[in-house]
């Protein structure tokens, strides 16, 4: 796998967990639907991908899945956070935090006099 | 850890492949009617809505792979599905299947049970604490041509004092003792400096492990430590026997403590015996020059051997000025392990190299066979290749269904190894066992590695370049099904020609190998030892107690059990003595008339014989000169010896030796020869012949008793017959003394040649297997060709070969590469019998005799296995031959 691929499969698996924080469990399609619209529509998530990282995240024991029924009345498979999977969110989310801080200001810093 | 999590879900989801893809269809399918649902709300007519729900998730197939390559581990996946068609080829050609594994199971199998015997006598570490610190002392004297010699007390205590390099030193001597007080018997013991067991690390079972240091002076066994055996079986494995009094040699000796089961004699040379208990009082002083003594030191953490050896040999110098008699000896160290394993390590890789060259033969016969159903596959992996897949994809399958058959070989080789083992340990020299002990016991870990590291590099050797053929077809030729013509692959011919060859080869070595050590074995049964051991019988009776604490006692006990025995019907004669021609030599001092005083250091010696009248006529060993003993060398008579021809060359060159004097000390009467006997081998048949000295039992001056009672059956009768008439006559006269060693002198020296024996016996089995795994490979390759070349021979056939011709065609190419493979194998064997030189007895490395022998040999077996395949071509029908596809 690319580097690349990784870096957007990081943030992905992090909007991932914070959906499922906010919404509580949300079935695949109701969680892509969910980070685009949040994402004012500027993102769009590649399904083929989402369900890989859905699987690694249940592997790494972050989130776990069901199968339940939808408000109206489908079988879908549920994903829900789990104890570790919270851990995780508030760790990611303070890196990401901080990252995008230090990022924000070196970006915003001005050009020094000589 | 949450990484380790993920691996063992995918690994576990490998074998829930079918409920996992059933699960993530549906899941699949559930989103899409999620977002059908979704566009209709917004609007959309149900057909567009369906498109739309389609083009935003993209290929399915493409997403449930990627899915599918989260969710498990992919390459365990394919190699699974490899492992499963290779299961299915070789389920559907049985024939081929057992004929591989087999012939592999063998070869691992012969190679695990020598590598069994190899770890268990080289390999693994001494059970004693940090063994890599302790050294075997024993003592040389180079010019005079004596090695690896028992030590004196006055040499060991002061390399002990002198030398810095040892942390300690403890010592031991072998002794019997005779247990009394309930059955009597006669064990092996040693009696050991109190530090022995503490200096080895080894606790003890029960009670204590050492004796007080104040015992070592002593001469005198007060204590005891019993064998965990013989606490068992003579004390009923009693808790309580810690402190107890048993009789000992007539003694009252306390038990101390009891070793745990299984120590191992492994502190002590392998011929050594295995003491049943260890008992106080080595009479370690000064002044004692007897070289009786064993030593096993352990090093300083930091000394060196050398270091050792060089403080000793001042020492030594030291100690030459205060005993003369120690003149010229220096300490000969040997770290413990070179000690134990040193007799058994050349056998042992000589046997290992032999097994490797049968495990060898295997892989060739084993590749033979692949070569050839490479041949009969290649249409098969002609489509596969052409539909596109990788070559290196066809050599992975081919390899798994390599490794699958190596696999299977290994398993049943572990089998045969474990049989082998067995069977080793029932041919094995007892020094060999002594020094190896679990040989022939249970597989353990290091064993299983080495049968799987095996299968492994079986796997390499004989199925990497076969899969590398097969999986490379030439398409087209392939495709075009031309393969049936002579056209076939000359390179595939080639390869198997090589192998046929090279095994041939291989094989040739071995029987070279088996042929020398057989002729070996019939040189060491023709061997004259000097004595004749059929018909004799050989019993040991120790005469212990007070009762017998003088000559005269002795004497009278011997009188009657040798009358008494005499009388028995089918009894020649019989006699005693102290020591059988058979199995070791014990030097001696001792001075002539002629040279009463020769300078310390040039003292001749001799093995000291002691003996009672009839001794040369029941062994049959002839007197050149005088007279035998007779019941007239009494005490009160002259001192009278026998000396032997090697003696009396050494000592009165071109004299005549009757009449002449000699004494073993000073103290000592003169000794006047009465006699000269025949020479005989006492250090076995490479010993050649050393000065021997035969002195009647009464008068010898030192308190010795004899114990070896031997007899001679009359011809025709078998002497092991009258062992127990001989128990029920000692048990007439006393019953405490206790009866043991009952053998017959054809076993004893049978046990001589048991090394050579052993040897022999598995590089016939070697080599007996490596010539019946070449003939089935010379046959396998032209089985094969002909079949090949059926249309060629049957054109041949209908444009006029007659049976003959054929015959003469297959033949000569089997031939051919049989006396190439002969010639070759030669070459090497020529080379590498020269290893083999030491268990050479009466037969040269190169001896012609042999080779021409095994030469013919397997040549007789090549044409035989070469003579079934022509006879085959030979019939065929022309017309079938023709059409042959």
């Amino acid at each position: 796998m690319s580097p690349k691929l990784d870096v957007w499969q990081g943030t992905l698996a992090l909007m991932v967990l914070k959906t499922l924080q906010t919404l509580g469990p949300l079935h695949g399609y109701g969680i892509a639907r969910r980070i685009e619209q949040t994402s004012g529509d500027l993102l769009s998530v590649n399904y083929g991908t989402l369900y890989p990282a859905l699987l690694k995240l249940e592997q790494e024991g972050s989130i776990s899945s069901d199968w339940g029924v939808s408000d109206n009345n489908r079988k879908a498979k549920y994903y829900r956070l789990t104890r570790a999977g919270r851990k995780q969110l508030e760790r990611e989310a303070q890196d990401w935090e901080q990252a995008t801080a230090i990022l924000a200001r070196f970006l915003s810093a001005r050009r020094e006099s000589a | 850890m949450r990484s380790l999590r993920a691996w063992l879900l995918r690994f576990t989801n490998l074998f829930r492949r079918r409920a996992n893809e059933a699960d993530f269809s549906a899941e699949l399918d559930s989103h899409l009617e999620l977002h059908i649902a979704d566009n209709l709300r917004a609007g959309m007519s149900p057909t567009e809505a369906r498109r739309q729900a389609l083009l935003r998730l993209g290929g399915i197939e493409p997403i449930k792979e990627l899915h599918r390559e989260r969710r498990g581990l992919p390459f365990f996946d394919s190699f699974f599905q490899d492992l499963r068609f290779a299961l299915r080829m070789l389920r559907k050609s049985p024939g081929f299947t057992a004929v591989a594994v087999l012939t592999l199971a063998l070869g691992i199998g012969a190679n695990t049970a020598i590598f069994s015997a190899v770890y268990a006598s080289l390999l693994r570490p001494l059970p004693f604490k940090d063994p890599g610190r302790l050294v075997s002392i024993m003592k040389r004297n180079p010019p005079r041509g004596w090695v690896r010699n028992a030590n004196s007390a006055a040499e060991l205590l002061a390399w002990r004092a002198g030398a810095r390099a040892w942390e300690d030193v403890a010592t031991w001597k072998q002794k019997s003792c005779v247990l009394t007080g309930g059955n009597p018997e006669e064990l092996p013991c040693e009696g050991i400096s109190g530090n022995l067991f503490s200096l080895l690390g080894v606790p003890a079972l029960y009670g204590s492990n050492t004796f007080p240091a104040s015992e070592d002076k002593s001469a005198a066994a007060r204590f005891t430590i019993l064998s965990h055996a013989l606490w068992k079986q003579r004390f009923g494995a009693d808790e309580t026997i810690v402190g107890r009094v048993i009789r000992v040699n007539g003694s009252d000796v306390v038990v101390v403590g009891v070793m745990p089961a299984g120590f191992p004699h492994l502190y002590a040379a392998p011929y050594l015996d295995v003491p049943d208990l260890w008992v106080s009082g080595p009479g370690l002083t000064p002044q004692n020059t007897w070289n009786d003594y064993y030593a096993v030191g352990r090093l300083r953490p930091g000394s060196s051997l050398q270091q050792a050896q060089e403080e000793m040999d001042n020492a030594s110098i030291a100690l030459e000025q205060r005993i003369p008699e120690v003149s010229g000896w220096r300490a000969q160290l040997f770290p413990l392990r070179v000690l134990i394993s040193g007799d058994t390590r050349l056998a042992l890789l000589v046997l290992f190299g032999a097994a490797t060259f049968v495990l060898l033969i295997a892989c060739v016969n084993v590749a033979n066979l692949l070569l050839s159903r490479g041949a009969a596959r290649a249409g098969e992996f002609a489509v596969r290749t052409a539909l596109g897949a990788a070559k290196a994809r066809l050599v992975r399958q081919v390899l798994v269904e390599n490794l699958l058959i190596s696999f299977s070989a290994g398993g049943l080789g572990i089998l045969l190894a474990v049989l082998g083992a067995r069977g080793l340990a029932a041919v094995a020299p007892a020094y060999l066992l002594r020094s190896a002990p679990g040989l022939g016991a249970a597989v353990n870990p290091g064993i299983l590695g080495f049968a799987i590291l095996m299968a492994l590099a079986t796997t390499l050797l004989f199925g990497l370049v076969p899969a590398i053929h097969t999986a490379s077809p030439r398409l087209v030729d392939a495709m075009k099904q031309v393969s049936r013509g002579a056209s076939h692959s000359v390179h595939a011919r080639r390869l198997r020609a090589v192998l046929v060859v090279s095994e041939i080869a291989l094989a040739l070595v071995l029987l070279a190998g088996a042929g020398l050590m057989t002729r070996t074995l019939a040189a060491l049964v023709r061997v004259n030892f000097g004595f004749e051991p059929g018909h004799v019988l050989a019993v040991r009776v120790p005469l212990v107690g007070v009762r017998y604490s003088t000559s005269k006692a002795q004497s009278e006990f011997w009188r009657r059990l040798i009358a008494s025995v005499e009388a028995l019907p089918g009894v020649e004669c019989a006699s005693v003595s102290r020591g059988l021609p058979v199995g070791g030599w014990a030097g001696q001092s001792f001075a002539t008339a002629e040279n009463p005083h020769p300078p310390a250091g040039q003292v001749p010696d001799a093995n000291y014989i002691v003996v009672g009248p009839d001794y040369f006529r029941v062994l049959h060993i002839p007197l050149r000169r005088g007279r035998a003993f007779d019941a007239h060398d009494t005490q009160a008579a002259p001192h009278v010896a026998i000396v032997n021809e090697e003696l009396a060359r050494s000592q009165w060159p071109g004299q005549d030796p009757l009449g002449k004097r000699l004494h073993p000390v000073e103290d000592f009467p003169w000794m006047t020869v009465v006699g000269v006997a025949a020479n005989v081998l006492t250090q076995g048949p490479e010993g050649g012949a050393h000065p021997e000295l035969y002195v009647p039992f009464e008068q010898y001056p030192f308190v010795i008793a004899p114990h070896d009672f031997v007899l001679r059956a009359v011809p025709g009768m078998d002497p092991a017959n009258f062992a127990r008439s001989v128990e029920e006559q000692v048990h007439r006269i006393d019953r405490d003394l206790p009866v043991s060693d009952v053998q017959t002198l054809d076993q004893a020296v049978a046990a001589e040649r048991r090394d050579a024996r052993m040897v022999m016996a598995l590089l016939a089995g070697f080599a007996g297997l490596a010539l019946l795994l070449s003939a089935v490979g010379i046959y396998s390759v032209l089985s094969f060709s002909v079949a090949q070349r059926t249309r060629e021979i049957g054109m041949r056939i209908a444009l006029g070969a007659q049976n003959r011709d054929i015959l003469r065609l297959v033949v000569g190419s089997g031939l051919r590469l049989a006396l190439l493979g002969i010639s070759i194998g030669v070459a090497a064997a020529l080379a590498l019998t020269r290893l083999l030189s030491d268990f050479l007895f009466g037969v040269q490395p190169a001896d012609p005799v042999t080779f021409v022998a095994v030469g013919a040999t397997l040549g007789a077996c090549s044409l035989l296995a070469c003579y079934v395949p022509a006879h085959r071509a030979a019939r065929l029908d022309p017309l079938v031959a023709l059409r042959y596809e």
